[in-house]
């Protein structure tokens, strides 16, 4: 079920009813938004619901392991032993295939290698993710950061949750679990922002996104030859407002349903390119991953604290691994390479101390020129995101130097570029005035508000609805 | 200060308010939306359901005011849907593509829909570009579109349909040659199909082909979509609107990874697989053919490569079959089945292949369906030798084309009978090919 169809429409509306008539019962509720959960994700793929379950199953009796461990050694032993089954059934599902060809690559090198038949597992929808939210767990009980003993249905619900399931945002163990351990409040609803958040997120993803994609990107990248320079960097431009777009409106969707259901997820986007550094681009894009791999591997290596090498070392490593969990492919390495690679130059360049560059670097121009050339430090690496191989990357970016017009900017395309670039600038005040306001408007006025949108969007998005890019990740 | 106290009551009336004009606003939608699903418990429900609601609303006018807004929407250049956009084009007075539709407005309306099936995306829609929810005629239209007759029970059936379905599918991939290209004229080739051409084949031939001054390419392909269900997406509308003023000297076709689903004909649900199933496919199937070999095209059928999930894979055998019996009466189209460049040896779901070197080269995409790029290229290398071969170096001291290059070009006629010929030459060749498999 993806998330802008009648299908979901439906069933998310009959859980929010069924949930809402049973949040008193607080231990049914959370059995009937697990079953819920199971059928969102079955609707998909039965086969992989046994994996899902018995992930989250054996993440939950491992962190009631780790808190009821009394030494520090029993602790650690059960935590990685828990993280490495966790990864290990990543690692089987996402990259058997990956370093089976790899390591025949490197073999053919030194001379012909043997005969291997490459084995490649179907990849489970959404296991990147709730394999992260597995480790989450364990992580946070070995940290001490969930203090409540961990109750096996409350370890299920957090891992398959069905707004987070597929593509997040991943959330913490030591922030989700104690909601689960409270009776939901129907009183402290936040109904309007909810809806715009689903309001938004449907406009981003059905129109936003998919007309950059059908419209600009899908044909640029598909045959690079048949563009000029115009053309491609407008098809750059368009991927970064593209993932943006399709991302962040799955996520927000997602943090809107939750909110509806009296759940709180956290924000997993603030207007990334607004950013005028690269660690401030990571503090606002994808920040439940970002966050993610900060807390659990860029500070178990060491963070800042070993010196400046280990801290470049450190960041690089966290990127490249950031960018292997996108995908088994060397274009995410090479992407994840790219934005260690910024990170440490930054670091570099803020470590330079001459007068009047410290006091150049304060300037409002500098601010806007950072941006400028961060936010085109972005699109190259999308280059390498988007592109399946290595010579399709170079081939866009080689487009660059071929003369031509800009014949795919026509009017829709270039409108809904803008929007998806410029709403990022959109003050945050509009949407908050726009929710108090919608607060004075009768409940019903509001839900038939809420309708008039979604038909717009409807009407205005193109045929069908691609599935989520963060869908295979 | 945000106010954020509400109570479960206030949360009802506003599901309450959005459900209400949600119903009046999207009726039509909804009614299409049920349509399109697959036969099951869930259609049951919401067809009957659906059309009652549309039926009650009608009179309020609301869907005239929806179909108006999309006209006016693509006459600004904002929808993507082909055959709307023809339409409008058409009553524009442009006249440039002018297909005749079958249907109306409501399709377009339909196609427009956010809310794609699942079911109607099926296997292979969903790692697709794109997927599906797009235009459909209306149920009474059943697929029908292209010049047919029709027996007593409504259904259309195109000639030649009515052949014994095939045992198994020949694995050859002879083609026979083409006549040369015309200095100045390129041939237009026509990529058409769902995500089978969509996903590798399009974009790896695509590639190949720019630059090609001798070539032409159309790009007529939607992920997602298939010749089972024409009310979710009318390839008999779509197509003509995507090729447009174009007149495809070849048709190259992979489409039907999305066709092993049943579907309802005159409020008859057809099972997946039925005799009557069957039937009802083939005759689409053949409407589809005689449409894009309409123009006197040459059309090359690209079978259906085998899949990895095997109750997938027997679908697709049964598709191949389906479709291999009527390209196979066709004297315009060849079946063409690159089995020995995908598979492994017996012929199976094959995801890598060992190169001399002992690398593994991907053929096929992780979701286990489409071709990868490096497999599709496989396949657009043999096609590219055959749609623009390398011009034979020049015999010394004179420049005389080949006779029976020259013959197909000069004689329209005898190139129809060439095409014929060539038609036939190959199914020869799949006698003596088809043991292997």
């Amino acid at each position: 079920m993806l998330f802008p169809t009648v299908e979901y429409a439906l069933f998310f509306l009959a859980v929010l009813a069924i949930a809402w008539s049973l949040y008193r019962f607080k231990t049914v509720h959370k059995l009937f938004l697990l079953l819920a959960s199971y059928v969102f994700y079955g609707l998909w793929n039965w086969s992989y619901l046994p994996l899902l379950i018995g992930i989250s199953l054996f993440s939950g009796l491992v962190a009631q392991r780790i808190q009821k461990s009394q030494t520090h050694r029993a602790r650690k032993g059960w935590l990685v032993a828990g993280v490495i089954v966790c990864l290990s059934t990543l690692g089987y599902y996402k990259y058997t295939s990956f370093l089976m060809t790899t390591m025949l690559q490197v073999w053919s090198r030194f001379g012909t290698p043997p005969h291997v038949e490459v084995y490649s597992p179907l990849l489970p929808l959404g296991v990147s993710f709730f394999v992260f939210h597995a480790i989450s767990l364990l992580a946070d009980c070995y940290r001490n950061k969930v203090k409540e003993p961990v109750k096996i249905a409350d370890a299920l619900l957090y891992v398959a949750f069905f707004p987070q399931l597929i593509a997040g945002p991943i959330l913490r163990a030591s922030r989700f679990l104690p909601q689960l351990a409270v009776r939901r409040n129907p009183n402290a609803l936040r109904i309007n922002r909810a809806f715009l958040l689903i309001v938004g997120g449907l406009f981003k993803k059905v129109i936003l996104s998919n007309m950059l994609a059908t419209r600009l990107v899908e044909p640029v990248f598909a045959v690079p030859q048949s563009y000029g320079a115009w053309d491609t960097l407008l098809a750059i431009y368009g991927y970064a407002a593209q993932i943006y777009c399709d991302f962040s409106g799955y996520t927000d969707i997602a943090i809107g349903c939750a909110l509806l259901l009296g759940y709180r997820f956290p924000r997993n986007f603030n207007a990334p390119y607004t950013a005028a550094d690269p660690q401030e681009f990571w503090r606002r894009w994808h920040i439940s991953l970002s966050t993610w791999l900060r807390d659990y591997l860029y500070f178990p290596l060491g963070g800042s604290r070993k010196g400046s090498l280990r801290t470049y070392f450190n960041l690089m490593i966290t990127m490249l691994l950031g960018g292997l969990w996108h995908g088994a492919a060397w274009t995410f390495v090479a992407w994840g390479g790219l934005h260690g690679g910024y990170l440490v130059v930054h670091r570099l360049w803020s470590r330079i101390g001459w007068r009047p560059l410290v006091r150049w670097r304060a300037t409002t121009a500098w601010k806007w020129m950072a941006r400028i050339l961060l936010f085109h430090a972005v699109c190259l690496g999308w280059v390498f995101f988007r592109a399946s191989t290595f010579d399709l990357a170079f081939q866009v970016l080689g487009q660059l130097r071929v003369p031509g017009l800009a014949t795919l900017a026509t009017g829709p395309v270039v409108l809904v570029l803008f929007l998806g670039l410029a709403g990022q600038w959109m003050p945050a005040r509009w949407r908050n005035g726009f929710e108090v306001e919608m607060g004075r408007w009768p409940a019903l006025a509001r839900g038939a508000a809420v309708a008039v949108a979604i038909a717009a969007i409807e009407m205005l998005g193109p045929t069908g609805v691609a599935p989520f890019i963060y869908f295979q990740f | 200060m945000l106010k954020i106290t509400h109570s479960i009551r206030q949360l009802s009336l506003v599901v309450a308010g959005f459900v209400a004009v949600s119903l009046l606003l999207e009726s039509d939608g909804l009614a299409h939306w049920a349509d399109r699903l697959e036969p099951g418990p869930l259609r049951t429900v919401a067809a009957p359901t659906t059309q009652a609601i549309e039926k009650t609303l009608a009179p309020l006018g609301v869907g005239a005011l929806r179909d108006a807004a999309l006209k006016n929407l693509a006459r600004v250049g904002w929808s993507d849907d082909e055959a709307l956009l023809a339409e409008v084009t058409t009553e524009a007075g442009g006249g440039k593509s002018g297909p005749a539709k079958s249907t109306g407005l409501n399709s377009a309306g339909s196609s427009a829909c956010v809310t794609t099936s699942a079911a109607a995306a099926g296997y292979a829609g969903t790692s697709g570009a794109g997927s599906s929810g797009a235009g459909a005629a209306s149920a009474g239209a059943a697929g029908t579109g292209s010049a047919s007759t029709s027996t007593g029970n409504g259904i259309a059936h195109a000639p030649g349909a009515d052949v014994p379905l095939a045992n198994d599918v020949p694995k050859t991939l002879s083609l026979a040659p083409l006549p040369p290209v015309e200095p100045g004229k390129p041939r237009v080739v026509a990529l058409a199909g769902d995500s089978m051409m969509a996903v590798g084949l399009s974009a790896t031939l695509m590639r190949q082909a720019a630059g090609d001054k001798n070539l032409r390419i159309v790009k007529a392909f939607k992920s997602g979509t298939g010749l089972a269900r024409p009310e979710v997406y009318n390839w008999m509308d779509e197509y003509p609107a995507m090729v447009g003023a174009e007149k495809p000297d070849v048709v190259i076709v992979a489409i039907g990874a999305n066709d092993g689903q049943g579907f309802v004909v005159d409020h008859k649900v057809l099972a997946y697989g039925t005799d009557a199933w069957r039937q009802v496919y083939q005759d689409r199937v053949a409407d589809f053919l005689a449409m894009v070999s309409a123009g006197g095209a040459r059309v090359v059928w690209v079978a259906l490569p085998p899949m990895r999930v095997p109750v997938y894979d027997e679908k697709i055998n049964a598709i191949n079959r389906i479709a291999y019996t009527v390209v196979s009466q066709s004297p315009q189209a060849v079946w063409w089945n690159p089995v020995s460049l995908v598979a492994d040896d017996q012929g199976k779901f094959r995801e890598f292949e060992t190169e001399a070197n002992g690398q593994a080269m991907r053929m096929r995409s992780t979701d286990g369906i489409h071709l990868s790029d490096e497999g599709a290229g496989k396949l657009t290398a043999l096609l590219m030798k055959w749609l623009d071969p390398p011009s034979p170096p020049p015999p010394r001291g004179t420049a005389q084309p080949a006779p029976a290059a020259s013959a197909g070009a000069a004689e329209p006629q005898a190139a129809a009978h060439d095409a014929v010929a060539h038609k036939r030459r190959p199914r020869k060749t799949v006698k003596g090919q088809s043991a292997r498999g």
